[in-house]
């Protein structure tokens, strides 16, 4: 087994080294790699900790920091940079500059920006499920991270970071991600929907199943004839046929293969790759049906899956429509009494969470790359960059500064401890926004006081009762020769499970999956599975 | 116009008269017909940016507002930074279409001129780029790394300066233009350039007109290469790339794989994005009725001559 | 005429010389050169980057360092089995749009050339105008406003009327005729001015000698505003023939969305591709596909205009 193992690690980086062909800038790279450990080996000799001295920074550099999300409109974001950078020129001898990429086009420039190589930008924030993490490693924009340079430049990160966490973050034996695994959250999706209307529609414990949701939408739409009981928008089709198929099986998905996340194995077989999709068939005539009856009952709009001007969000806090289906973090606000929620005006009014799983006790932690940092491979000072990271991932008064704002301005601490906004805060003038979703650390964190604890936590050890770890943080799959199927799989998920999860389409719900299936078959989804089955059982056995 | 009333009156009218009057009834009921259709949807949008957005969210957008609010409006000049927007776009629309207008009409008149040896050559390799382009990634790599032009107003604009298709239709407006004139003013020992801008360039007020019409409309729209070049570090953006971030910013989130994980906050409303293109829109709604003094000027060939 | 002048400095080439040619014409050539070295920074240079299309890009290595991989980035494409579909959609939208556009912008034109009012002309101009400016998303919410089935105003007025309820977004065969309707309304106003400073460019003279000679106003539109027109007419058909299979991204994205009912009937080229490329971004893959599109145009292009060039080469491009 281990033979096999090696002997395809072999054979990958044999083809990585094909494919970055001794060309000058990975030349270049290694080059850099090499003079860094050599400056750092008296480093290591000590603590670790206290080489800061032994580094040069006598020069004073400008780290850039690369999010997704628009630049914020106020001033409050230079004015807790200005302060901020004074400590990191004090500690560091060097400032941070935020670079937003807008959410329009955001794949689009931040590959862009990516690509010119040119010191543009030195960290960037990135993420394995939704940001090409993996895709953008392995094409040479990320920079390897030795373990020197982390132990030399980033101490605190590389302690906080177990071994084990650290090997997710590896490709091909190098480490390219800095993960933000002491975060708490929860993206699993599901229904925040009104508690105490399901109590009066009969289900004593709230919905517990997709069934209970159909009961708790039919007595909403007779009861409350003003309620669109869920306006949704069509853009959540992927989510709810994935959230239908993990509470009715063991289906853990392989994130970063498609939207669709339409390939993993199973709790009790992790490593047999498989497509419920096509497998599960009678699940899935299932879902038509229901989904179907959910058209019926009037659930959604008519034509919901051109609805455009829908906020079902916004419309959820003062009472217009009855469910919002998006993740545990969405619904911990939303159960929350903020100003402005004007369904709390009720004092009976309470949201509760179905989230998809529940019936199976199918959750599966997010993964640990979920949000990372790396370092572009054009960086000019990765090694300032890297100790621009450790303060504002590890140290206090940077932390609270980079994530909150200026105390008193952004945010002020109330008597117990937690964080809330100051009397008269405007949050366009007095808050700050960085987008920083790479690096939270839940040991430096302070509690929101506007959330509604209770709840929250009551869920969150649910959760924590019943959750694996998500099981595939070393695969990163290798999707280049079949790449242009995946592509045609996506069209195909799109188009048939538009019809299918606002229950649009013509015919029966057995006629709409076997033609849905047999298109996945022509368009190659088998081979797909075995190429994947067949990466697995590289890694894995 | 004074023309054609005069033939009119001296008699010939009896016999136009029929035909003439067909033609202008049909022409009034048939124009003002599409032209309020093209007005009414704009005043829908009006009607909605005033409208308040739980309104708008229950019943979708308004001719007339309900429950009237000024909101949108404010949210928009908050900051005053669509004032800078508004000087920008308007210095590069002037700069742009001058400079572009200028080199158009030279470009066009060479490459109409019967005798010069190069134009089908010229011709074709301006034309050539209009079929073929490389893609995005090359174009904004030569862009930021070889040209060096990221986050330089230069890189807005520059490449609408000028495009094969105006080049050919200014090009097409020159051919209009007898070449007598140029063999007029060959005799009378005027060289290429004095030919160009004493004897061509006033017949060309109507070409004028319309290609500065357009290049001015191509910058006042600009949003996309300030979006490629244009990164956070610039402050002042144009005032097509606010009202395109604002009216796609959700839509680009919601149905990417991104919408999946991350919480949306201050949404933009279907009301800010209305009171965003009303303002977007603005002054240059008033560029038409300008340059339309030049077309009805028309151009008469028997000036020239007489 | 025009002929032996062209001809006669075609030979001249040939006696003088190429740089005796090069510096009688340096006027005309000096007021060619801004474009020329504007198209050679601007598009030519680019344009090696092509190669993109071939290779599996990697961002140290650069375009033309990248792994060649050969025609792999256009496979999704071939594999799809969609690609003469949604290249038959493509090609006949932008068959009606042409067709359909340039007709309607042509009697707008001669249209408003018979008004006599000044004022009216401005006005109606300006309002024809309007659409042009509307973002392609708002039109997509405008249109979802008017036509929905719940509380759209076409069904409002049906509604009041009596009459049972309409319902376009679950009907893919009403699609074609909506699209082109919006795609007109909103480019009609703008291609019009074309053709309208093209009226203008007709000689005054030749109008009032036919209206003394007694021609009325039809036979005036049909002896001389129409040939008048030939040209531009001819100029704009070659012109749109090269991005007869590049779609109206904008147009179909923001209207039709992901509504996949109505594929069949409004699926393009830009709209696949945007849908099954969305989670995997791909410098490569956006390339060949523009690649493939290039190439069906200029192939169409060359082919037309050879032909118009020869029954008049006054009108062909180049």
């Amino acid at each position: 087994m281990k033979k096999k193992l090696l002997a395809t690690l072999l054979s990958l980086s044999m083809v990585m080294g094909i494919v970055a062909c001794g060309k000058t800038p990975a030349d270049t790279n290694t080059g850099s790699d090499n003079s860094q450990s050599g400056n750092t080996t008296q480093g290591t000799d000590s603590t670790g900790s206290e080489t800061a001295s032994d580094i040069d920074l006598s020069e004073h550099v400008v780290i850039t920091y690369m999010t997704t999300g628009g630049a914020p409109e106020g001033n409050q974001t230079d004015e807790m940079l200005r302060q901020l950078n004074e400590i990191l020129t004090e500690k560091v001898n060097a400032e941070l500059e935020v670079y937003y990429i807008d959410w329009t086009d955001y794949l689009s420039n931040y590959n862009l920006t990516l690509a010119r190589m040119d010191g543009t930008v030195d960290l960037v924030g990135t993420a394995s499920d939704w940001l090409d993490a993996w895709p953008n490693a392995k094409n040479g924009a990320f920079l390897e991270l030795s373990e020197e340079m982390l132990q030399t430049y980033a101490p605190k990160t590389w302690e906080s970071v177990s071994p084990e966490h650290w090997d997710l973050c590896k490709y091909n034996g190098n480490i390219y991600l800095m993960p933000e695994d002491n975060y708490a959250q929860w993206t699993n999706h599901g229904f925040a929907y009104r508690l105490d209307w399901a109590k009066e529609a009969g289900l004593a414990d709230g919905v517990k199943s997709w069934e209970d949701l159909t009961t708790y939408f039919r007595y909403v739409k007779e009861t409350y004839p003003d309620v669109i009981p869920w306006d949704s928008d069509g853009t959540q089709y992927a989510t709810m046929v994935g959230g239908w198929i993990t509470s009715h099986s063991n289906y853990v998905p392989i994130d970063g293969i498609n939207a669709g996340a339409m390939w993993g194995g199973s709790k009790d077989d992790l490593y047999t790759v498989y497509s419920p999709y096509m497998t599960d068939t009678d699940s899935l005539v299932e879902f038509a049906k229901m989904m179907k009856e959910w058209d019926e009952i009037g659930v959604w709009k008519t034509d919901v899956l051109n609805n455009t001007s829908s906020d079902n969000r916004e419309d959820y806090k003062i009472g217009r429509v009855a469910a919002e289906q998006h993740h545990t973090q969405t619904w911990t606000d939303l159960c929350s009494h903020k100003d402005g929620y004007t369904i709390y005006d009720d004092p009976n009014a309470e949201t509760g969470f179905f989230y998809f799983g529940e019936e199976t006790k199918n959750v599966v932690a997010l993964s640990i790359t979920h949000g990372a940092m790396a370092v572009s491979a054009a960086s000019k000072n990765p090694e300032r960059a890297l100790m621009v990271y450790d303060l504002i991932r590890n140290d206090e008064e940077c932390y609270r500064l980079f994530n909150y704002g200026v105390e008193g301005v952004s945010y002020e601490i109330t008597e117990d401890g937690m964080r809330k906004t100051p009397d008269g805060y405007n949050s366009a003038t007095d808050g700050i926004s960085v987008n920083y979703w790479w690096g939270r650390n839940d040991d430096l964190e302070i509690k929101d006081s506007t959330l509604n604890w209770d709840a929250i936590e009551k869920l969150y050890k649910e959760y924590d009762a019943i959750k694996i770890d998500y099981p595939y943080g070393q695969f990163v799959p290798d999707v280049d020769d079949i790449q242009s199927k995946i592509d045609n799989i996506n069209d195909i998920h799109t188009t048939y499970m538009k019809q299918i999860a606002f229950g649009k389409y013509n015919g029966t719900p057995e006629e709409i999956v076997a033609e849905y299936q047999a298109a996945l078959q022509k368009a190659g989804i088998d081979e797909v599975t075995a190429a994947l089955q067949a990466q697995f059982d590289a890694l894995y056995k | 116009m004074a023309n054609n009333n005069q033939v009119e009156m001296t008699g010939v009218k009896v016999k136009l008269g029929a035909s003439d009057i067909i033609i202008r009834t049909v022409g009034y009921v048939l124009i003002s017909l599409y032209a309020l259709a093209c007005v009414f949807p704009f005043l829908i949008i009006i009607g909605t940016s005033f409208t308040n957005e739980t309104v708008i969210r229950a019943e979708g957008v308004k001719l007339i507002p309900k429950e009237f609010t000024v909101k949108a409006y404010e949210m928009v000049v908050r900051g005053g930074m669509i004032w800078k927007s508004y000087g920008l776009t308007i210095t590069l629309t002037a700069c742009g279409t001058a400079v572009g207008l200028l080199i158009i009409a030279m470009t066009g008149y060479a490459l109409q001129r019967k005798d010069f040896p190069f134009r089908n050559v010229i011709s074709f390799y301006i034309y050539f780029t209009s079929l073929f382009s490389a893609g995005l990634a090359p174009y904004y790599l030569l862009m930021t790394q070889t040209y060096k032009l990221n986050d330089s107003y230069l890189a807005v604009f520059f490449p609408l300066l000028m495009s094969p298709w105006l080049i050919i239709l200014m090009k097409n407006f020159v051919k209009a233009i007898p070449h007598e004139i140029t063999e007029s003013g060959k005799i009378d020992g005027a060289g290429d350039l004095r030919i160009f801008t004493s004897l061509i360039l006033p017949m060309l007020k109507p070409a004028l007109a319309t290609i500065g019409l357009f290049l001015a409309l191509g910058y006042w729209n600009e949003w996309y290469q300030s979006s490629l070049f244009l990164s956070s570090r610039v402050a002042v953006k144009p005032l097509q790339w606010q009202l395109y971030k604002v009216v796609n910013e959700t839509q680009a989130l919601k149905n990417s794989i991104a919408g999946q994980y991350i919480q949306l906050t201050d949404v933009p409303t279907e009301s800010l994005k209305m009171a965003t293109a009303v303002m977007a829109t603005g002054p240059i709604v008033f560029l038409y009725p300008f340059v339309q003094r030049y077309f009805i000027g028309g151009i008469t060939v028997g000036a020239v001559k007489g | 005429m025009n002929k032996s002048t062209s001809t006669s400095s075609t030979t001249g080439i040939k006696k003088r010389g190429f740089f005796e040619t090069l510096w009688r014409y340096r006027v005309l050539e000096l007021m060619c050169l801004p474009a020329v070295i504007f198209f050679f920074m601007f598009s030519y240079m680019p344009m090696p980057g092509i190669w993109v299309a071939f290779v599996k890009y990697n961002y140290r290595d650069g375009i033309f360092g990248s792994k060649f991989v050969g025609l792999d980035n256009f496979k999704f494409l071939a594999e799809s089995g969609k690609l003469f579909d949604l290249t038959k959609n493509t090609i006949l939208y932008n068959i009606a749009f042409i067709l359909l556009g340039n007709l309607l912008a042509i009697i707008v034109a001669i249209l408003l050339n018979e008004m006599q009012s000044k004022m009216f002309k401005k006005v109606s101009q300006t309002m024809m105008f309007l659409p042009y400016f509307i973002s392609q998303v708002l039109v997509g919410i405008l249109v979802y406003n008017l036509l929905n089935y719940d509380y759209g105003f076409v069904n409002e007025i049906l509604t009041a009327l009596g009459r049972e309820k309409w319902g376009p977004y679950s009907d893919k065969d009403v699609w074609p005729v909506i699209l082109v309707i919006v795609h007109l309304w909103q480019q009609t106003g703008y291609n019009s001015v074309v053709y309208f400073a093209a009226i203008m460019g007709i000689d005054a003279e030749i109008i009032e000698a036919a209206k003394v000679d007694g021609a009325n106003a039809f036979q005036k539109i049909r002896y001389i505003i129409l040939p008048g027109l030939k040209p531009t007419i001819v100029i704009l058909l070659l012109f749109a023939l090269g991005g007869i299979v590049r779609g109206n991204f904008g147009l179909f994205y923001n209207i039709i969305g992901t509504n996949s009912l109505l594929y069949e009937k409004t699926d393009i080229i830009e709209t696949f591709v945007y849908r099954a490329t969305i989670t995997d971004f791909n410098f490569s893959t956006a390339s060949a596909v523009g690649l493939y599109q290039s190439l069906i145009g200029f192939v169409m292009v060359m082919t037309v205009n050879f032909i118009v060039k020869k029954i008049d080469p006054d009108y062909s491009l180049f």
